[in-house]
């Protein structure tokens, strides 16, 4: 079976290279029998990386259920978040699965596919501050006046901030290592992202001293936040999109991803499918 | 195209005044740094000499982007450097860490730009300065500094440009300078070409007019020589050698 | 709390910034390379005052050196210019095209770059030739591409060294810039490890070492081929 596979693959290379030589590239990696996934490698417990470039977390989960699903074999790029996009538009990969919520900007220059899980963000603060000790979003968006906010660059977290909390100095991050870090050392007051990657904080020791915010911030309450998670898909993949709908659904509908869900983050994140 | 335009170019001046900030601070604090480096470099004090080569050495060899890195995160683990409420002032702002080290950085280069020149001082006008009782310090304000700095002027105008050019880099540890909010634009709008390119005709239109202010400086300095043909864009290019 | 050099040695660090390093040696060489042969190239153009050209070459060479480099891989990496993965993916398959990318975007902005710096040198050296050198070949009867190669490149060559060393030296020192757009060199694994183990200053400091012994043992190996050409000339 798997030698087979990879007869046939190889033809399909040789084919593809044809292909390109001939000057007709369309998505020749997507030819191959092979998925090829622009995640980002440093947002647990959604997607991380190690030095060698294997990917874990729920993204690579979902990815690797989609994969099965679609009779392909899975192919993970590492790329910084907000160099997803622009690489999906320049064909580098195929799809972005990388807890990239769905939005209006967004769906300007790409595709999603149906929502896969639902976010819920918060911020951390140092345990007994004043920040740690409001209740209610208003006063928290308030209370950002000249706090140094850290969030991660290009993310629905930092549109959401430029927009409600103008007056906030906001720290923009490629990682959320680097976040983190300056959270730790007290450079910034405050930290704003998805639940899920703030419990991830908290739980190692630099996180010690740090607590969520008693208030949930979900997608519903600015549309900025996104309709939820999707797999990202270049505007001109209409085929691929039909597909990856298609087998998300069922994958939603049979629990897979619920699954997937609960082990990573101890609680069901999936999204119903419409 | 002009409502990009519209929303872009404000942003990226804010930018501007923050570069322009970054660099005039750093330069300021570099060139005395490194005009003490040249002077302890040209002493004849061994330990004085040795430790501004090492200085140089160690700062022209590595990269900029690993000074700013290692004072911004590595410096700011040290319990030692947190414990300091004036070295945690210095490192804990990305922008006061980024001048920090900018300013380290070019004293480096500034001190082997500026030891060339106080070289090429020729002996015997020192000489001369002495027997007319000239004293130490009156000969190098009046002799010696004058002669250097217009020998040094052409490279380092060079060298200020790549002040200008180092700035960027702050963009990597929060602050928001011309290459920091053309990163937040980029992610808002994905107009990656066009944000880019009027963020790099900015730093064009920053560096432009610094070879300007720096020309008309040499013109100045060079006022008893009638035709002066020598250009800042001096064949070499600006970033000495190491250990030289 | 206690980190040491022990921690980085046991965890299998020590390798994986060796194999940073040896890719950052790679990109260096490469970049420079491709920028030693733009730079032969446009401080041609530009020393012969090739007209139309010579305005296209003092208008790349201007732009390189007035932009941050940053800026310019920011742009060539976020803008994923698409020849580059065509390209790259013409050569192979996907597994080329997702290792190969990081590093094509490297070497084409270090070398553009790097290429910027070597046409001033070659420029510059070639002014240095004295015409009477020139106008006594072409009146010896020698054609120019003999006039190049026996009158024009040998000196050029030894002008050029030092200059040549500077670029090298610089080259090298972008390279660390390019971890910004993940290629895993020297620069981008003390970054991983950093962020992982929660170290930077041992990282960072790492890395500084790394660099400067690059940079001090290439000066050495300049300065021994200055000091061969130099005695060359004496005989």
């Amino acid at each position: 079976m798997k030698i087979n596979k990879r007869g046939t693959s190889m033809k399909l290379k040789v084919l593809t290279l044809l292909a390109c030589l001939a000057g007709s590239m369309g998505s020749a990696l997507a030819a191959e029998g092979e998925l090829s996934i622009g995640t980002e490698g440093a947002y647990p417990p959604w997607s991380m990386s190690d030095a060698n470039g294997n990917v874990t977390g729920f993204d690579a989960d979902v990815g690797a259920l989609l994969c099965t699903k679609l009779g392909v074999t899975c192919h993970f790029v590492v790329q910084a978040f907000d160099g997803l996009i622009p690489a999906l538009k320049a064909k580098r990969f195929d799809v972005i699965i990388s807890g990239m919520s769905i939005t209006a900007d967004r769906k300007k220059e790409i595709n999603f596919s149906v929502g896969y899980a639902e976010l819920a963000n918060t911020f951390v603060a140092a345990k007994g501050s004043d920040l740690a000790a409001i209740t209610d979003v208003d006063t928290l968006l308030k209370s950002l006046d000249g706090k140094k906010v850290g969030v991660q660059a290009g993310t629905t977290h930092a549109h959401f901030l430029e927009k409600r909390a103008p007056n906030a100095d906001l720290k923009t991050y490629d990682t959320l290592d680097q976040m983190q870090i300056d959270l730790a050392s007290g450079r910034i007051d405050t930290a704003f992202a998805d639940k899920s990657a703030l419990q991830d904080f908290l739980d190692k020791p630099d996180g010690k001293n740090f607590q969520m915010v008693g208030v949930e911030i979900k997608s519903t309450f600015d549309p900025t936040l996104g309709e939820g998670i999707g797999v990202g898909i270049a505007q001109d993949n209409t085929e691929l999109k039909a597909k990856i709908d298609k087998a998300l659904c069922e994958l939603i509908a049979d629990g897979s991803v619920g699954k997937a869900s609960q082990k990573w983050f101890k609680a069901d994140i999936s999204r119903p499918c419409k | 195209m002009i409502d990009l335009i519209q929303l872009a170019v404000p942003v990226l001046l804010k930018g501007l005044w923050v570069t322009a900030v970054l660099t005039f601070i750093s330069v300021l604090i570099g060139f005395n740094l490194g005009l003490g480096l040249a002077l302890m470099r040209l002493s004849s004090n061994r330990f004085l000499s040795g430790f501004a080569k090492y200085y140089s050495n160690v700062f022209r060899g590595t990269p900029l982007l690993v000074q700013i890195f290692l004072f911004y995160y590595g410096l700011g683990q040290l319990s030692l450097i947190k414990d300091n409420a004036v070295l945690w002032w210095l490192i804990s702002d990305g922008a006061r860490c980024a001048v920090l080290a900018l300013a380290l950085n070019t004293a480096a280069y500034t001190s082997e730009i500026l030891r060339g020149g106080l070289m090429s001082v020729p002996v015997g006008l020192v000489e001369a300065a002495q027997a007319c009782g000239m004293s130490r310090m009156l000969r190098f304000r009046r002799i010696e500094f004058p002669l250097a700095i217009r020998q040094a002027l052409p490279a380092y105008g060079n060298e200020l440009i790549l002040v200008v050019k180092g700035t960027s880099l702050a963009s990597t540890i929060t602050v928001l300078e011309i290459t920091g909010y053309a990163k937040r634009l980029m992610s808002q709008t994905f107009a990656i070409f066009e944000i880019f390119a009027i963020a790099g005709v900015l730093y064009l239109v920053i560096n432009l007019l610094l070879i300007g202010i720096i020309r008309a400086i040499e013109r100045f300095l060079m006022r008893h020589e009638t035709s002066s043909v020598r250009y800042l864009a001096a064949p070499q290019p600006n970033r000495s050698t190491v250990g030289s | 709390m206690e980190f040491g050099l022990w921690q980085v040695w046991e965890a299998g660090w020590v390798t994986a910034i060796l194999r940073g390093a040896s890719i950052t040696i790679l990109v260096g060489l490469v970049s420079m390379t491709a920028g030693l042969v733009i730079g032969v190239v446009c401080g041609l153009i530009k020393w012969a005052r090739i007209f139309p050209l010579s305005l296209l070459v003092d208008a790349y060479t201007s732009l390189v050196r007035g932009v941050p480099e940053l800026l310019i891989i920011y742009l060539l990496f976020f803008s994923s210019v698409e020849f580059v993965t065509k390209v790259v993916t013409a050569f192979g398959y996907a597994g080329v095209a997702e290792s190969g990318y990081a590093f094509v975007i490297a070497v084409i902005a270090i070398g553009a770059i790097s290429g910027a710096y070597s046409t001033e040198v070659v420029r510059g050296a070639l002014g240095a030739i004295p015409d009477g050198h020139i106008e006594a070949a072409r009146a010896l009867g020698l054609s120019g591409g003999r006039i190049f190669r026996r009158i024009i490149a040998p000196q050029m060559l030894r002008i050029a060294v030092p200059g040549i060393n500077n670029v090298w030296q610089t080259t090298i020192k972008d390279t660390a810039l390019v971890s910004v757009v993940g290629l895993q060199e020297l620069m981008r694994i003390s970054f991983i490890g950093a962020n992982s183990t929660r170290h930077p200053f041992i990282f960072y400091l790492i890395a500084a070492v790394v660099y400067l012994v690059i940079t001090l043992v290439s000066q050495t190996g300049f300065d021994g081929i200055e000091r061969l050409l130099r005695l060359r000339t004496r005989k």
